[in-house]
């Protein structure tokens, strides 16, 4: 079989006579365009990391802001107003100087009707922007917002050439896209390729690099490879000299494969988890909810379903992740017996199948996900866990290009997905909030206490203020059993051995971000 | 001629030779393997429930992927599963699958063949009908069907009816026109048998072995569709066992537990053959040409 992938993997396209100062890379997927304001998906986010830049980097801590295109800003008292000095040598890949001009024009179109940006709000409200001089910005609010620096890290985020935008119009994102990054968008053919070309005037790299730029390559080419196992073979056979999309089921190979490095991101915050709608009646009591919870044997799941890699998540937020709170360690733990036990307590009895059942009702949730090999296969090992415990899970994986309208119906009881984030603020003001119900507040949880902690975590002053309130609601929405945390999925990065230098980060499932101590 | 004596000349001649064919297909060792083979896995699918080994629905992680061993002789899939106990369940449903198919499909393919060569004003908007069926692939349909109303068993069925209706179409009506042009046809007509009577008791029945040979030589054909569809994530869900779902979820441990793919594969590669070769058998023995 070995064999037959790797003789498979020499006939695809040959990019190994390519030059050696090429960078190939490959990925599953492609975006549908690779305008950062205008998106959530991830596909996209990598490409954006590359090519253009944000104001501040995230550091590998994955919890530091570290100055990037703006060398030092301050906070006013009141934590609304923020002033940004701009580095003053910083330039586009077409060449022109990037100004608080640029960077007004960024925020203003981020924010603006036309663009509808999903995650806008990560920009904060913004009150107004102000340009006192060429490298200078004084980012005003309408209320503090202590995570600002944290979410300026995010692609949607990165510096826009305005002259660029306003020239390409509708077009910006798929004809073209300028950005200060170390790499710049040669050229895209949609769901095929797209290349990249060293950007020569780079030299603002971020502290976290050794590397200040300009990159060791003078191109790259990025392959999109959607099979798992010819990505797998073309990654064996050497056509290939990074991917950050390795099937997980064949890490274990790539680990002992004598030419393939694989290195991991660490700390690394992906959760997998199942969420309640809780406005539906079979699972509006948080005993059922909680029952199934604890039915589960986490470590399980991830040593034998995802192999290794992934750890059991018992908390929504990783215990690495900034205001994470120790005492919700202790809440979700499995406990078979008093699964069963919860349930009898709620009403729910063993019909003749096995399959509990309360008022004519069948205890049998319909789970919504998209039909990803992961998301597929825990569903799948949990599915049998519960029928331990009388509950039958009824599976309805959605594909890819149907998912998101499907999960929109709000037509289950339950559904899962994958999701990527930066700290428990970031987490639970996005799914928690009651501003936003029906998605991605998908649990519809309508709470008084929740929205006040989450307002006023977000406008807390200090880290100890807002660490004190978002562990209020880390507390409440774990005692609610709102969600099924499951596995804390790990991300890889896996590379040729001849590349060296490459140290995955965390942000956003984009272990590449600058890339800039590659090199052959 | 008398109605009654049209009707038993016709059921005289479609019975002759009934009687001898399943000493005809013993006799050929190929044809007698496989209606063998296939009644075994028939019998298997029926008494699953008495036959399994495990239930096949009883995950256990600290047993996952083991090769074939005295206790699970398929060895157990990627949540611990026994294999042998999944396949014996999933040839059942793969069979009923294949059976619905045909059954639903010849049916419905066979009455609008039969309708086209009696009534020669609708002959053409019916096989219009079914060019149009024709231009679309069954694996499509169920990839349509599966994206708007959600994968299942449902999606498949209506896909593999959907594949089976135009052919059969064609056969059903090929098979009239030539029954249509026979005296008897003329004489019920002359006499004023009704066209109901006409279609059912002389037409229908004529046609019934054609339709009948051509299902099961394209009964092995719709279990490889409806294995296809459940490759594809289409089919069955879990933890229902289907072989073509199986053999999908086996696929991305082929490196490290080929078995789980191999063997539903296996399973299906069997059934299809047993399906053909008596397919085959039974078009030599029903069909009057082949017999001169």
């Amino acid at each position: 079989m070995i064999k037959a992938l790797l003789g498979a993997a020499f006939a695809l396209s040959a990019v190994g006579s390519a030059s050696a100062q090429t960078l190939n890379m490959m990925k599953g997927i492609d975006a549908p365009h690779y305008d950062a304001q205008r998106t959530t998906w991830g596909p996209t986010s990598d490409i954006v990391n590359m090519i253009q830049d944000t104001l501040v980097a995230l550091d590998w801590d994955g919890r530091t802001p570290i100055p990037y295109l703006a060398k030092s800003w301050t906070v006013s008292p009141d934590g609304k107003l923020y002033t940004f000095k701009l580095r003053d040598d910083v330039s586009f890949c077409s060449g022109k100087k990037m100004t608080a001009e640029d960077v007004i024009f960024t925020f203003k179109r981020l924010k603006s009707p036309e663009i509808k940006g999903p995650y806008a709000w990560r920009a904060g409200n913004i009150k107004e922007l102000r340009a006192p001089d060429p490298y200078t910005v004084e980012y005003e609010l309408n209320e503090p917002y202590s995570e600002l620096l944290l979410q300026l890290t995010m692609f949607t985020n990165a510096i826009l050439n305005k002259d660029n935008v306003e020239a390409l119009g509708k077009d910006y994102g798929v004809k073209g896209a300028d950005g200060t990054g170390p790499w710049c968008l040669e050229s895209w053919q949609p769901r095929t390729n797209i290349t990249l070309k060293r950007h020569d005037a780079y030299k603002w790299g971020p502290s976290m690099y050794k590397n200040k730029g300009p990159v060791k390559f003078e191109k790259m080419v990025i392959k999109i490879v959607p099979e798992d196992s010819s990505r797998v073979a073309a990654m064996m056979a050497g056509q290939f000299d990074t991917t950050h999309q390795f099937p997980s089921q064949f890490i274990a190979q790539a680990k002992v494969s004598p030419m393939l490095t694989v290195t991991e991101a660490k700390p690394n915050f992906q959760l997998l988890y199942f969420g309640f709608k809780t406005t539906r009646p079979m699972v509006a009591d948080k005993r059922v909810r909680e029952a199934m919870s604890i039915a589960i044997d986490r470590g399980a799941i991830a040593k034998a379903i995802l192999l290794g890699n992934a750890d059991p998540a018992f908390t929504i937020v990783d215990a690495a992740a900034l205001d994470h709170d120790p005492k919700t360690a202790g809440i979700v733990k499995q406990d078979v017996e008093r699964a069963k036990q919860l349930l009898d307590e709620a009403g729910w009895k063993p019909g003749a199948d096995g399959i509990r059942e309360k008022d004519g009702m069948k205890l049998a949730p319909k789970v919504y996900y998209t039909a990803n090999a992961n998301s597929a296969r825990v569903a799948e090992a949990i599915q049998g866990y519960l029928r331990k415990i009388g509950v039958h899970w009824n599976l309805q994986p959605w594909d890819s290009t149907i998912a998101s309208v499907k999960m929109a119906e709000q037509d289950y009881e339950i559904w899962s997905v994958t999701v990527p984030y930066l700290s428990a603020g970031d987490l639970m003001n996005i799914y928690f909030d009651s501003a936003n119900i029906p998605t991605p507040n998908r649990m519809n949880w309508k709470d008084a206490e929740t929205d006040l902690w989450l307002k006023q975590g977000r406008a807390a002053l200090t880290p100890e203020d807002r660490a004190k309130f978002y562990a209020m609601v880390q507390q409440k929405v774990m005692t609610e059993h709102l969600w099924m945390p499951v596995l804390n999925i790990n991300m890889h990065e896996v590379t040729n051995k001849k590349l060296k230098g490459m140290r995955p980060h965390m942000i956003y499932q984009n272990t590449f971000y600058k890339g800039l101590d590659a090199s052959f | 001629m008398s109605v009654e004596a049209i009707g038993s000349a016709v059921v005289d001649s479609a019975a002759v030779g009934r009687s001898h064919v399943l000493r005809r297909l013993m006799r050929d060792k190929v044809a007698a393997t496989a209606t063998v083979v296939l009644s075994l896995i028939v019998l298997g699918a029926i008494f699953a429930p008495l036959i399994s080994p495990y239930d096949p629905y009883f995950t256990d992680l600290t047993i996952v992927m083991q090769p074939p061993s005295a206790e699970h002789w398929f060895g157990t899939d990627n949540t611990g599963r026994d294999i042998l106990s999944r396949v014996i369940y999933g040839t059942r449903n793969t069979l009923m699958l294949g059976l619905i198919g045909v059954l639903v499909g010849g049916l419905l393919g066979g009455f609008l063949g039969i309708l086209a060569a009696f009534y020669p004003r609708l002959d053409g908007w019916i096989m219009r009908l079914v060019d149009v069926m024709l231009a679309f692939p069954a694996i499509l349909i169920g990839l349509a069907v599966a994206a708007i109303f959600g994968a299942g068993l449902a999606a498949v069925v209506i896909a593999l009816v959907v594949a089976t209706v135009p052919d059969v179409a064609r056969v059903a009506r090929g098979a009239a026109v030539g029954v249509m042009s026979q005296e008897f046809m003329e004489a019920g007509r002359a006499v004023g048998v009704t066209d109901s009577t006409l279609i059912w008791r002389y037409l229908t029945l004529n046609c019934i072995s054609t339709i009948f040979v051509f299902l099961t030589l394209r009964f092995g054909q719709i279990i490889l569709i409806g294995s296809a569809l459940g490759f594809l994530g289409m089919g069955a869900q879990p933890p229902t066992a289907e072989l073509g779902m199986m053999a999908a979820q086996g696929r991305d441990f082929l490196f490290m537990a080929p078995h789980i793919a191999t063997i539903p594969s296996l399973a299906i590669f069997v059934i299809v053959l047993a399906a053909n070769l008596l397919g085959d058998a039974l078009r030599d023995v029903l069909d009057p040409r082949l017999q001169q």
